[in-house]
């Protein structure tokens, strides 16, 4: 297969009827498209293998035939757990077919975690991709006694598994097949039966403060939010797109189900969770939807290879860089290039850009989207300068994914852009973002309280502040209590400020505190590759991230970087000290959301020791914590973390 | 060689895909450029734009053919099964005598010869690469030298060549080489012949590194004793190198009649087997594309210094006469250099120079 450019061909928009549902646009989608073209391909084995549309509905009606013939009702539970393959795709979709429910879990979630949903969400069904799932499946089975069957896909490790509960996907698809000789119609009646308004997922949003809330989204409010997405930015049949995120997460689910159904699209499925961005790079989709985490994580990398190149090369990327990000900034005030600098943006396109989007993978990108936490304004210039058109989103899982969106003529750094067509968004009197639109969910399940709070005429109350600017541009100040008051009154967003100093490639997370405190203080995370290259090259010696993290030119090496943040923020705003934190802060040790936001919160209990320290006199903290490993050992960790002032 | 990086956006659904020698739209352009120079431009437009020049250059680019199609076989032996040789004129040889003796004494038309011809040396060559089941390194170079020795300095010269008894040469009379119905009676001619042959051998032996046969040809160029282990009948697949070796080489010798009209055992000298091992050792162990930069490097370069050497014969007379033994010294020289500073041959170089394009402006 080779690069360039192909014909674009759009699919025709679908008229969403009140009875459409996601299985009824499948089945069309499928029937259009047939055996002639890719809905789907998998990494496995070292090549892209191809499933045909014409297949992914043979498996989908083969499995949900399964599920009805296993004992699955309308309306029942299916919860989904495993990394991004087809047969979690097939599954989720099947679920939808027979008429229920899916509840996608994250795949790395504790027992604890996955015990909660399954139970709260009444689940009849567990499919899971393997050995690690089914575990968890067993482990919890006594608990959700509403749990009738578990479905697995990879048979590795599962051959002297007899617990009646377990049942492999292949056997559910026997199972299937055999109805449909039985009863050919059955299927087709099954999807017929749908309606728009049911339920077609129930999403648990991962709380930064509370337990985890699960809303409940209808097939109309997919269908509607991919539609007006797809108004704005439309999606072509030979667009590729690379699914290597949780399904668990809402911008996963609007881009395979919602826009993967109603533009054609062809999803890709990485090889192994850790490849993902390699197998990005080869297909170079047109479209990709990530978490601001990974554009960080990209612009790292660059960074990282930059410094390791030679100076002819350095002196290259710094011209290239410099130009691209002129025509960046001219861009974003809507000001003509002067023809000069025109003529240097083609040559560092030719020369640097394109180059640079070769590496990352984005050599075809069309819409890079951006969402769940506001990526810095650093990392976002920096793409536009290569030639990545980026975009934030603002949205959540109440309101099927997005509402908000930049218009690839109408960017500008510090907004998240403008409503959907069909959303109306308002800003309530006290600064909360209110929207409105065919995509707001039904409610939360089994949580009439938390609704009536979210839901008030209507209007779904986000709990995020902000404003519309003069452009009608939406101003997002991340969670409302994310904000934080700075010893002169100045409200303050702390996410601003770490993501400026993420954008050092030392630095991997920043935790930035400050809350009516006399001072601000970071607690830093260092990138233990990146920082620990750095350490190689400079002959410093180190033998775990603890003590690399403590090294005195480590610390050194991040007041710099954070010297430099400092002369772009308010004076008040500024970071007066900072410790470089002894682990990297992890989702499994509840100090991160599911989706990498901090959990302010819980990290200040935690981290008590620490946040008295930046606060005292001393220059060193004495750690006393337990750790808790993934295998559930627990060990004591006595540190000393050393506290550096960063001058003026 | 590690493999090549590839641009973003290029992926495979099947191993076929994952396996093709041209994977993108670029390498696909430059390869029908390529083909066009040689196909058309070398031989059709060089000799009407360049009067001066264009013939001798298509003498010269058949002169690099033959020394990549005996390079070929040494490549193969050396480079893929790990076969030291040393004495693959003698396999040249024999595919030269056996096309010419089938062409004159038994009337074959000489597409056929060609056959024989490589059955022949690659059965003669077998012959000779049983010692390497038992001797290995070092002591393959003595066994491969017999092979030269006795092939052509005892039974070619003192039997063979005493065929028919046409004393120490055998002629070819115009009109002996058809090819159908074209006779092959000019250099341009001879080019096509030797195109077509470099791009068969290359093609042939590119896929064949591809199959079974040149992965074990790898197993026991690395470690013939892992490879054994795993399965490979190591003394089948040396003997299988041996005949593919030898058979590449006597297309080689067959294609050298052609261009000469005559064959003569003092064509197929050792120096001429050395000749083909630094044609390998400077174009790349181990790589398809380094046989041919080896072949042009090895034939330029001396070509380039009588250029260089002409304009300075007034003040040298005697320059012109050495100018064997300057040749000779340069390739003893090249040789050094190369093995100093390039000791991974000109076809490393061009892959680092693809990498460098393609890694830039990153190092990695």
């Amino acid at each position: 297969m080779s690069r360039g450019d192909r014909a674009q061909t759009r699919a025709s928009e679908i008229n969403i009827t009140p009875d459409l549902t996601i299985p009824k646009v499948f089945a069309q989608t499928a029937h259009k498209y047939g055996d002639h073209k890719v809905a789907m391909r998998e990494k496995e084995f070292g090549i892209w293998r191809p499933i045909t549309w014409t297949e992914y509905a043979e498996r989908v009606k083969a499995i949900t035939l399964g599920l009805v013939a296993l004992g699955m009702q309308r309306d029942d539970k299916v919860a989904l757990i495993g990394d991004n393959r087809p047969e979690g795709l097939w599954a989720e979709m099947a679920a939808l077919c027979a008429g229920g429910v899916a509840v996608w879990i994250y795949q790395e979630a504790l027992i604890e975690e996955v015990q909660y949903i399954v139970d709260h969400a009444d689940a009849k069904f567990l499919i899971g991709e393997g050995q690690e799932e089914v575990d968890k499946a067993l482990a919890i089975k006594t608990k959700c006694p509403k749990l009738k069957h578990v479905i697995w896909d990879d048979p590795k490790g599962l051959r002297h598994y007899a617990d009646p509960l377990l049942i492999s996907l292949d056997k559910v698809m026997e199972l299937g097949r055999q109805l449909d000789r039985n009863d050919p119609h059955r299927f087709d009646e099954l999807v017929k039966q749908g309606n728009g308004e049911d339920v077609a997922l129930l999403f648990y949003t991962s709380g930064t403060t509370s337990a985890p809330k699960g809303a409940l989204l209808t097939h109309l409010n997919m269908l509607t939010m991919g539609q007006n997405l797809m108004r704005v930015d439309p999606s072509f049949e030979q667009d590729d797109f690379v699914s290597f995120l949780p399904f668990a997460w809402i911008g996963e689910q609007m881009m395979s189900i919602s826009c993967g159904i109603q533009a054609g699209l062809t999803l890709n499925f990485p090889e192994e969770p850790e490849t993902a961005l390699e197998n990005l790079r080869e297909i170079a989709p047109q479209v990709m939807f990530s978490s601001a985490r990974l554009y960080e994580q990209m612009v790292r990398g660059l960074q990282v290879k930059y410094a390791d190149s030679s100076w002819t090369k350095r002196k290259m990327y710094e011209w290239g860089l410099r130009v691209g990000y002129a025509l960046a900034d001219a861009k974003f005030a809507k000001k003509p290039a002067s023809v000069p600098l025109k003529i240097q943006g083609a040559l560092a396109d030719m020369l640097v850009h394109r180059p640079l989007r070769d590496h990352l993978g984005l050599a075809r990108i069309r819409n890079a989207y951006t969402g769940g936490s506001a990526i810095g304004p650093d990392h976002f210039r920096f793409f536009h300068a290569i030639g990545v058109n980026i975009k934030q989103i603002y949205g959540q899982t109440e309101i099927a994914g997005i509402s908000v969106l930049h218009r690839s003529d109408d960017i500008k750094l510090d907004t998240v852009g403008k409503p959907l067509p069909g959303t109306d968004v308002k800003i309530a009197a006290d600064g909360e973002i209110l929207s409105r639109s065919s995509s707001v969910f039904l409610g939360y399940y089994k949580n009439p309280e938390a609704t009536a709070k979210t839901l008030r005429d209507g209007w779904l109350h986000s709990g995020d502040n902000g404003f519309l600017d003069d452009d009608g541009h939406l101003v997002f100040f991340d969670r409302t209590q994310d904000i934080m008051v700075l010893s002169d009154g100045k409200k303050f967003s702390p996410v601003f400020a770490e993501s400026r100093v993420k954008f050092s490639p030392y630095i991997k997370d920043a935790w930035i505190i400050g809350h009516q405190r006399p001072q601000v203080t970071a607690v830093i995370c260092i990138d233990y590759n990146v920082t620990g290259r750095w350490a190689e090259s400079k002959g410093i010696a180190y033998t775990s991230y603890q003590e690399l993290s403590q090294e005195p030119r480590v610390l050194e090496l991040v007041k710099q970087s954070i010297a430099q943040v400092n002369k772009t923020l308010p004076v008040s705003a500024r970071i007066k000290r900072f410790a470089n934190l002894f682990k990297e802060l992890d989702a499994d040790d509840n100090e991160l959301t599911r989706t990498k936001k901090l959990r302010r919160g819980f990290l200040e209990e935690r981290y008590q020791d620490i946040v008295t320290g930046l606060y005292g006199a001393a220059d060193v903290v004495h750690m006393d914590t337990q750790i808790k490993y993934e295998d559930g050992r627990t060990q004591r960790v006595k540190t000393d973390l050393k506290i550096v002032d960063v001058k003026e | 060689m590690a493999t090549m990086r590839l641009p973003s956006g290029t992926y495979h659904q099947t191993y076929q895909q994952d396996q093709a020698w041209w994977q993108t739209r670029f390498v696909w352009l430059r390869m029908i450029g390529l083909l066009f120079i040689l196909l058309v431009f070398i031989p059709l437009w060089m000799p009407v734009l360049f009067p001066d020049i264009g013939l001798y250059v298509v003498s010269v680019a058949n002169l690099i053919g033959y020394t990549i199609l005996s390079a070929m076989g040494v490549q193969l032996l050396i480079g893929y099964a790990g076969q030291l040789t040393l004495g693959h004129s003698a396999f040249i040889a024999v595919g030269g005598y056996t096309s010419a003796i089938c062409m004159l004494m038994f009337g074959i038309p000489y597409p056929i010869t060609i056959i024989l011809a490589a059955l022949t040396a690659g059965l003669w060559s077998m012959l000779f690469g049983l010692p390497s089941v038992r001797v290995k390194g070092y002591y393959l170079i003595m066994t491969t030298m017999a092979a030269q020795f006795i092939t052509v300095d005892f039974i070619i010269t003192q039997y063979v060549a005493q065929i028919g008894g046409r004393g120490q040469a055998f002629s070819i009379p115009p009109g002996t080489i058809t090819f159908g119905p074209i006779e092959i009676d000019n250099d341009i001619k001879v080019y096509y012949l030797m195109i077509a042959l470099v791009i068969a051998c290359m093609v042939f032996v590119g896929n064949l590194l591809r199959t079974r046969v040149g992965r074990a040809w790898l197993a026991i160029r690395d470690n013939d004793i892992a490879a054994e282990v795993l399965g490979v009948n190591v003394v089948r697949y040396k003997l299988a190198a041996y005949f593919v070796g030898g058979a590449l080489g006597g297309i080689a010798g067959s294609f050298w009649i052609t261009s000469i009209y005559a064959v003569s055992p003092e064509h197929f000298t050792w120096s001429w087997s050395l000749w083909v091992v630094g044609v390998i050792l400077i174009g790349g162990v181990g790589s398809l594309y380094g046989t041919v930069f080896g072949a042009m490097f090895m034939t330029l370069v001396p070509e380039i210094l009588r250029f260089a050497v002409a304009p300075l014969q007034p003040v040298f007379p005697q320059l012109m006469t050495n100018f064997q033994f300057l040749k000779e010294s340069v390739f003893g020289l090249s040789i050094v250099l190369f093995l100093l500073y390039e000791p991974k041959g000109l076809a490393y170089r061009w892959w680092q120079i693809k990498n460098y394009l393609h890694l830039w402006p990153f190092s990695y």
